[in-house]
């Protein structure tokens, strides 16, 4: 088994003096679909920028796939593929959908980054994956937002990285484009040796399809199967009391009253 | 009166109008367009402000016998490019909000600065810092011409070498850089290259009217473009047919070319926007 990610002691504190990660250790081994979940401003934004070396440890080690990514962040970022949260892409941005695919292929390419046939063969090939094939030529802000969302999931796609690095892909979306996604993920984890790690407030959608969960609120909580995790004396450290547990098709689901608490 | 045209052809300050007009439409095509697709709309009018500061006070140390060399353009540009910096620095992370507070507080300065050496400045140079606030296309000189056209063909060359790049950085800054592109890089260089232009250019437009002249064309394209091509095509055709209705106007009935440049311009943003509203 290949150690992909490797998280020892980890502490991250802002110039502004907030603690966003405080002593949090885990690894991922090869293959994987973990999720790592926990509420607002529990620092999950924060783990995967530091997985990508654009947050540096405060404190503690940082390994992916072997290589330290506060040193050698280019080195990673070739390796792995990150769609961020949505607050920080401009949606208005007069551009088309395979612009926006063949994006992650052509950052990594030199000026003037002209799009070869295998950048478009990979890009069309990506937006097929997501069901999205007719969208080629269409302008991006004009799609709806789960349709905008299997975009960005195609340009990671395309970008042919052997780890992604997902914030959030399932917001905005409506519930067709939360499974398409999922199923995506999940045959890219069991057919292309690809190893993903999203993050996300809302478990539920996701639970039947990952290996692993991370239970963060600045500190990790738990880490381990989905069905393991929601446990009431766990989750009402992270979420307070109003959790509640529903069991459905040999899965258990956590009902969270309020995810902002 | 003869017609316009047979003025033109008349007149050295009104062929070089004409030229100074259709350089600033390029501006607006590429500077513009950029600050409205980064949400920094109000970046080309600090920068503008910002220039009339830099003259002030290069005229003061000029005419205080100082700096003797030093002239009123090199004042503005340095002063731009302050702005620039600082507004580039707070928005490294590409949240614009912050960069918008920058934006404000640069502009301020600037201008707090203008006001205090407009003070010791000796009254025979205030018309040279009034030109940089109102703007007279008609009084370029040759040598303002050539800034001009230096400045407008750098930023058009930069924005079809960096046309992705620049695109990249609007839509998604914090992605593009996990992915490996050296954002901050053209962060930077997409800022002060606009600043500098926009600097250049507000000798002929003015701080006052830099929004409407160079912005709102942006802004009214950059509703109905489909890419940001054809955005940036759009801002330019806007600025330089707007531009043009202001100095025939001028010479027709003598009124200030940029003022009915920037009253139509922001005209057709109104108009796009209550038309967009109706569908």
């Amino acid at each position: 088994m290949e150690t992909i990610v490797d998280v020892r002691n980890l502490y991250v504190k802002y110039s502004t003096g907030t603690v966003a990660l405080e002593d949090v250790s885990f690894t991922l081994e090869h293959p994987t679909f973990t999720a790592v979940i926990g509420p607002n401003g529990s620092g999950k934004t924060t783990l995967l920028r530091t997985l990508l070396g654009l947050v540096k440890p405060t404190k503690g080690s940082v390994r992916v796939m072997g290589i330290d990514p506060s040193k050698q962040s280019s080195q990673i970022r070739r390796l792995a593929a990150y769609i961020p949260q949505r607050k920080s892409i401009d949606y208005n941005i007069p551009i088309k959908v395979k612009d926006v695919v063949l994006m992650g292929r052509l950052a990594k390419k030199a000026v003037p980054r002209i799009a070869g046939r295998r950048d478009i063969d990979a890009a069309e090939k990506s937006l097929r994956l997501l069901g999205l094939e007719d969208c080629w030529d269409r302008p991006f802000p004009e799609l709806s937002g789960g349709q905008q969302q299997r975009v960005l999931v195609a340009r990671a796609l395309a970008s042919e990285a052997r780890l992604m690095l997902l914030d959030e892909p399932l917001s905005g979306a409506d519930v067709e484009s939360q499974y398409v996604i999922l199923d995506l993920l999940k045959d890219l984890r069991e057919n292309s040796n690809v190893d993903i790690l999203i993050v996300t407030h809302d478990l539920n959608p996701c639970h039947p399809y990952i290996d692993n969960a991370i239970l963060l609120n600045r500190r990790l909580y738990g880490y381990g199967e989905p069905c393991n995790l929601m446990r009431l004396d766990i989750l009402s450290k992270v979420y307070g009391p109003n959790v509640r547990l529903i069991t459905h098709e040999g899965h258990v689901y956590a009902v969270i009253g309020d995810i902002h608490a | 009166m003869p017609d316009p045209l047979t003025m033109i052809f008349m007149h050295p300050f009104l062929q070089r109008a004409l030229i100074a007009l259709a350089l600033t439409s390029m501006i607006s095509a590429t500077s513009g367009t950029f600050t409205v697709l980064r949400g920094l709309s109000f970046m080309p009018s600090a920068v503008a402000h910002a220039a009339l500061g830099g003259a002030a006070l290069a005229i003061y140390l000029q005419s205080s016998g100082l700096v003797p060399f030093l002239n009123p353009a090199s004042g503005a540009l340095l002063f731009s490019l302050i702005v620039a910096v600082v507004t580039g620095y707070v928005g490294e992370r590409g949240t614009t909000s912050r960069m918008e507070v920058a934006v404000g507080v640069t502009f301020a300065m600037a201008m707090s600065i203008a006001v205090f050496f407009m003070h010791y400045i000796p009254a025979e140079y205030t018309p040279q810092i009034w030109g940089y606030l109102i703007g007279d296309i008609y009084l370029l000189t040759v040598s303002d011409l050539i800034l001009l056209s230096l400045a407008s063909s750098t930023m058009t060359i930069l924005t079809i070498i960096f046309l992705k790049e620049f695109t990249y950085l609007s839509f998604d800054m914090e992605g593009l850089s996990a992915h490996g592109l050296d954002v901050r890089l053209y962060h930077y260089l997409l800022v002060t290259a606009s600043s500098l232009a926009i600097a250049v250019a507000t000798k002929a437009v003015g701080a006052i009217l830099v929004y409407a002249v160079m912005v709102a064309p942006a802004a009214a394209a950059g509703e109905w473009g489909k890419t940001v091509t054809s955005v940036s095509l759009w801002s330019f055709t806007i600025a330089f047919t707007m531009q043009m209705a202001g100095l025939v106007s001028s010479m027709l009935w003598n009124t200030s070319p940029s003022a009915v440049a920037g009253i139509l311009a922001s005209l057709i943003y109104i108009g796009t926007i209550l038309k967009k509203r109706k569908v």
